[in-house]
């Protein structure tokens, strides 16, 4: 035993060692580049020498099949000719798939490896936290003026924290609007009239209609696990950075004071309305737990309809959904108004790495798939005549006889997580009219009076994996039904309570006071 | 005088000789185990990417408190472990059975069959098996509400509401998935049984049953412990695809399905938190290795060969 | 005899009754996977579907020399870390079966402690990028966590402890064998059961990881198949899930998603059924061999 020990303390020490130096290395690989971020400004005036651009690393989230080498040297080449003149720098493409988008992102910055621009996926203020942003408040003006302007000064509020300026958030169709989506024929043949429906509470005498007139099918579907609709029918709630479907803490209306959502009574009738759908048997039973999402159950023909929030008009809306659900007739009926937060706006940001040591021409090439159609068409759609085709009316589709999955580069699917979605071509179903209503729900819909404020987690950290534990155990079965709220409601808070709940509420309020008293 | 010098000697090239056939084993385990175990300081700090590991503030234990503060902490840590000690259990009893009564129906095809398909549940992955379960056992159109319970004239369960039957579920589940697997390492010791003694014991007129009990499990007895002992040590580790996959991740269940590697995983997925992360996993491997270390002198006093170290 | 003859008979009995509880749900996915979508929604799984198609598997084939690919990865990953993993856990498991080697405690406890004491993916990810470049190499599927396993190890040493007489290397030893040579003359030939059980499990380990993929592939040249099914599905579920639904553009896409789920569960453990067989051979070989005299 008293070898083992020797042993083990020299296999410690060997280990530690070791491991400094390998770390050593590590630390001064970016300690470094954190420490050149002032010569960074000398070097990027040098290096506008010719032959010598700055290299920018793009890494950004892809839904579709990642290119060979060779395929994507060729976009990179396209993009590169065009930034050289312009911006003079160089583009390295790192496109991802979404399912490991964050933990390569993270684990590739962790390791010290070159990325300069990244998009946060939801999780903009835990990016934040752990200092993988780069500061560029003063910046902006300088090199991304174009993208400022486009975006606007509001919306970039929501990506600052303590009144430093993180990222610069997509401009596509934000403002979601609660809607219905159903089965337009059956709705035809039950003589159902979908315009008096305005609020989730008519919904419920259309599902009571379905039900009595087709008994064998279940009115209502589940969205996804554990959520029928209602987190998008809360009215005029800023979840204050949390996650819609775990909120913690939010701002109701104008007023400013932090409150316990489920404490209110908005939240007990509504779950109380859900709870009389579960019993009568309008609403999926087994919602809290599915795995099945809306798209899926749709399809089967047994449902008539499912509560969600989008961003495209209710003509749109319907007709894309419509080859999800294997080809059933929709129809999209607006329910509700669109209210902005400022985690709606930074749910998609891009943000420059706080390793990076070219921050001046990451800009200015983030500024360029803000203004530029060329660049952002590339980044896209690929190669024209290679990867897409032109039609007469401005859109754009496949070659002959492709799709998707056999041209060699596309990135279709991220057109609503990229730069300016509004410069892109389209494909298939929008219109320009589409795209000016868009527009307008953007610039028009009611903004929560917290928008630019960020919460910062660190000093509730214990807290909230407590908290976030007793959501996941009530927070589904109410909101979806399969928990009675008379009894239920109570013990949550309760339980909410005892982990700690009140401490995250104080905090958040005082952090807002602080924002507030600083505007 | 001679004889002793050259007997060292020869101990000596002997000693060197196993060392460095050993060597490149010890190589890798330092490289992929080892020197990555710096890592466990994270635990002790404020993690910041800018500082890097070496560089970030200390946080003296901050990142365990949430391990412990609550009344969850002790219905998680509760679960994991009793889980555990059930599973050591009826686990190694199932697999030994098993693994018995396979050997002694010998060498033929049936007996290969038997193995090849008791193995294949082994090969699936947890979201799978959380898809059959729920294929079984969802309350709108599940195989036991729609089809036998139905039959039988009972009214349908919310299964996946109902925290009773669970700890029963997910033991059958883990053994479903696991007793052909494990019962191949049974199987490769009983294999490894001189043959002559059960032919001697036959011969003295021992039935079949006696055998078994009195000559292949004692036999067993060190795989058992040493397979026992390993798995004290990750007493406070538990198959994350078990209990968050088959449960659906079903809030009502979480008081008897909640383990301390889902609950870590429910509460940091949202905060990304690497210094947390590495506490909660320091946290499992002490106290495994506390009580391994216990374990493993108790066995020592009684049994010294069948220690683990 | 009767006695065994009835031992016997329940035995097989029993044994059938396991079989059939463990493949019906296996038998479900099989079916599960060739039933339209549509009736898997309404109907739920069914032994008898009402409707059977091959639309996942079309959808899956559509994937095309992707799939043949990463078969190909992982079959190479799996076949070459098995055999390198094996040779490296035997060498290690040997000295410490040793009763004469002054390190054997030593030994057993350092490879005892890396069971249980585990830096976090950070550090690793590190060391294996940074220093040993293997990021989108295919070294990066063999090298990591998989090569030498403590429980193998110690499986293996117990296996050499227990079943295999230290008569056998004294004698060799009286024959003037070098260890090494006892190492291969005398304790491999007679180890075949443990060998081959740890060759399946590391083979399984192999063949089932997604995580040395997921942490340091990008490239889909080196994807292993559980890495591409991981890739299918979640990009299945993220453009299904709503709350994605703000993120996409108008791009409707056609996606069959349970029956697939169903097909790549089939795909992913189709070639380790078809090989096993062969694999199982050596398991049970050691009824025969594993007779010592004296």
């Amino acid at each position: 035993m008293r070898n083992v020990k020797r042993f083990l303390s020299l296999i410690l020490t060997v280990a530690m060692t070791l491991g400094m130096v390998a770390c050593g290395a590590a630390e001064t690989a970016s300690t470094d580049s954190a420490a050149s971020t002032d010569s960074a400004k000398e070097a990027a005036a040098e290096s506008s020498t010719p032959g010598s651009y700055d290299q920018v690393t793009y890494a950004y989230c892809t839904f579709n099949n990642i290119p060979t080498e060779e395929d994507l040297d060729v976009v990179e080449e396209a993009i590169n000719e065009i930034t050289r003149e312009k911006i003079g720098a160089e583009i390295t493409l790192m496109p991802i798939q979404i399912f490991e988008y964050s933990s390569k992102i993270n684990l590739a910055l962790q390791g010290g490896e070159k990325i300069d621009i990244f998009e946060s996926l939801g999780d903009f203020g835990s990016y934040v936290s752990s200092d993988m942003c780069y500061d560029i408040t003063d910046l902006i003006d300088t090199y991304a003026p174009g993208a400022k302007e486009t975006v606007g000064d509001s919306w970039l509020d929501a990506c600052k924290s303590n009144g430093v300026l993180y990222g610069i958030p997509t401009m596509k169709p934000i403002a979601l609007t609660p809607m219905l989506i159903y089965r337009q024929d059956i709705a035809d043949e039950l003589g159902i009239d979908i315009s008096k429906v305005n609020s989730i509470e008519d919904v419920t005498e259309v599902l009571e209609a379905v039900k009595a007139g087709k008994p064998d099918m279940i009115p209502l579907a589940a969205v996804q696990t554990g959520e029928i609709g209602l987190s998008t029918n809360y009215g005029e709630v800023d979840f204050l950075n949390d996650d819609r479907y775990k909120p913690i803490g939010v701002l109701v209306g104008d007023d400013l004071t932090v409150t316990d959502l489920y404490g209110t009574d908005h939240f007990r009738d509504l779950c109380k309305l859900v709870r009389g759908w579960y019993n009568n048997g309008l609403v999926m039973q087994d919602a809290a737990t599915t795995n099945s999402a809306a798209a899926e159950t749709m399809s089967s023909g047994n449902y008539f309809g499912y509560l969600a929030a989008y961003s495209y008009p209710e003509e749109d809306t319907a007709a894309s959904l419509e080859a999800q659900v294997a080809g059933y007739d929709l129809g999209a009926k607006i329910i509700g108004d669109a209210y902005l937060s400022t985690s709606d706006i930074n749910a998609i940001t891009f943000m420059v790495a706080s390793t990076t040591d070219v921050p001046e021409a990451a800009l200015k090439f983030l500024d360029l798939t803000y203004t530029d159609e060329d660049i952002i068409n590339l980044l896209i759609y690929g190669i024209e005549g290679r990867d897409y085709v032109k039609n007469a009316d401005g859109s754009v589709s496949y070659p002959e006889g492709q799709d998707a999955a056999t041209v060699p580069y596309t990135a279709q699917l991220s057109c609503g997580t990229l730069g300016n979605f509004f410069k892109m071509y389209q494909m298939g179903v929008a219109n320009d009219a589409s795209l000016e209503w868009e527009l307008e729900q953007n610039k028009s819909a009611k903004t929560s009076p917290a928008m630019g404020f960020t919460f910062d987690s660190s000093n509730v950290k214990t807290q909230y994996t407590a908290v976030l534990n007793v959501i996941s155990q009530y927070l589904p079965g109410l909101i979806c039904g399969s928990l009675d709220p008379d009894t239920e409601i109570d013990k949550f808070i309760q339980a909410l309570n005892d982990a700690g709940y009140q401490d995250i509420l104080n905090e958040k309020q005082t952090q807002l006071d602080a924002w507030k008293a600083g505007k | 005088m001679e004889k002793t010098l050259v007997k060292s000697r020869k101990k000596r090239f002997s000693n060197l000789s196993l060392a460095l056939i050993a060597l490149p084993g010890v190589l890798y385990l330092i490289i992929n185990n080892y020197i990555p175990m710096f890592g466990v300081f994270l635990a002790f700090k404020k993690y910041s990417l800018k500082k890097g590991i070496f560089g970030s503030d200390w946080a003296g234990f901050d990142n365990f408190k949430f391990l412990f503060k609550t009344k969850d902490a002790f219905i998680m840590t509760r679960n994991t472990v009793l889980y555990n000690v059930a599973f050591i259990i009826i686990g190694t009893i199932v697999a030994i059975a098993v693994a018995v009564m396979m050997c002694e129906l010998g060498d033929k095809k049936r007996v290969k069959g038997f193995q090849a398909l008791l193995l294949l549940p082994n090969l699936l992955s947890w979201v799978v098996i959380g898809f059959i379960v729920y294929a079984f056992l969802n309350a709108d159109s599940g195989y036991l509400n729609n089809t036998v319970l139905r039959t039988l004239g009972i009214n349908p369960v919310s299964w996946y509401a109902t925290t009773g039957p669970w700890p029963a579920i997910l033991i059958i589940v883990f053994l479903w998935k696991n007793m052909g697997y494990q019962s191949i390492v049974y199987m490769a010791s009983i294999s490894g049984i001189d043959k002559s003694i059960y032919e001697a014991a036959a011969i003295d007129g021992a039935s079949k049953m006696k055998q078994i009990f009195k000559i292949t499990l004692p036999l067993l007895k060190p795989t058992v412990i040493t397979l026992v002992l390993m798995s004290i040590g990750r007493i406070f580790y538990s198959d994350f695809g078990l209990f968050y996959q088959v449960p659906q991740n079903s809030g009502a269940l979480f008081n008897v399905t909640q383990t301390i590697d889902t609950y870590v995983y429910r509460g940091l997925m949202e905060l990304n938190d690497v210094g947390m992360s590495a506490a909660a996993g320091l946290y499992q491997s002490f106290v495994g290795f506390v009580l391994v270390l216990i374990a493993n002198f108790t066995v020592r006093k009684i049994d010294p060969d069948n220690a683990l170290f | 005899m009767t006695e065994s003859k009835a031992f016997n008979r329940v035995s097989t009995v029993i044994l059938t009754v396991l079989v059939v509880l463990a493949m019906l749900p296996i038998v479900l996915i099989v079916v599960a996977s060739f039933t339209a979508e549509t009736t898997l929604i309404r109907d739920g799984y069914r032994f008898m579907p009402k409707e059977l198609s091959l639309d996942a598997y079309y959808y899956m084939l559509k994937q095309g020399k992707i799939i043949l690919r990463s078969y190909g990865v992982s079959f190479l990953v799996t076949f070459g870390g098995t055999a390198v993993s094996v040779l490296l856990t035997t060498m290690l498991a040997y000295p410490m079966a040793r009763k004469a080697f002054k390190y054997r405690n030593l030994l057993a406890f350092f490879v005892f402690f890396t069971m249980l004491f585990n830096g976090g993916i950070v550090p690793s990810y590190i060391m294996w990028t940074r220093f040993f470049h293997i990021k989108d190499t295919i070294w990066a599927l063999m090298i990591p966590n998989y090569l030498v396993s403590a429980f193998n190890v110690i499986l293996v040493k117990n296996y050499f402890q227990n079943s295999i007489p230290d008569s056998l290397i004294e004698a060799a030893q009286l024959d003037g064998a070098s260890e090494f040579q006892i190492f291969v003359k005398v304790m491999l030939p007679l180890a075949v059961p443990t060998v081959a059980t740890i060759s399946l499990f590391t083979g399984i380990a192999y063949w089932n990881d997604w995580t040395n993929g997921l942490y340091y592939v990008n490239n889909e040249k080196f994807y292993s198949i559980q890495q591409l099914l991981m890739k299918i599905m979640s990009n299945i579920q993220a453009l299904r899930s709503n709350s994605n639904a703000s993120l996409l553009g108008t791009g409707a896409v056609d996606l069959p998603s349970t029956s697939v789920r169903m097909a790549m569960a089939v795909i992913g453990i189709l070639p380790i059924v078809i090989i096993y067989p062969f694999v199982q051979k050596y398991l049970v070989k050691g009824v025969i061999v594993g007779a010592v005299k004296g």
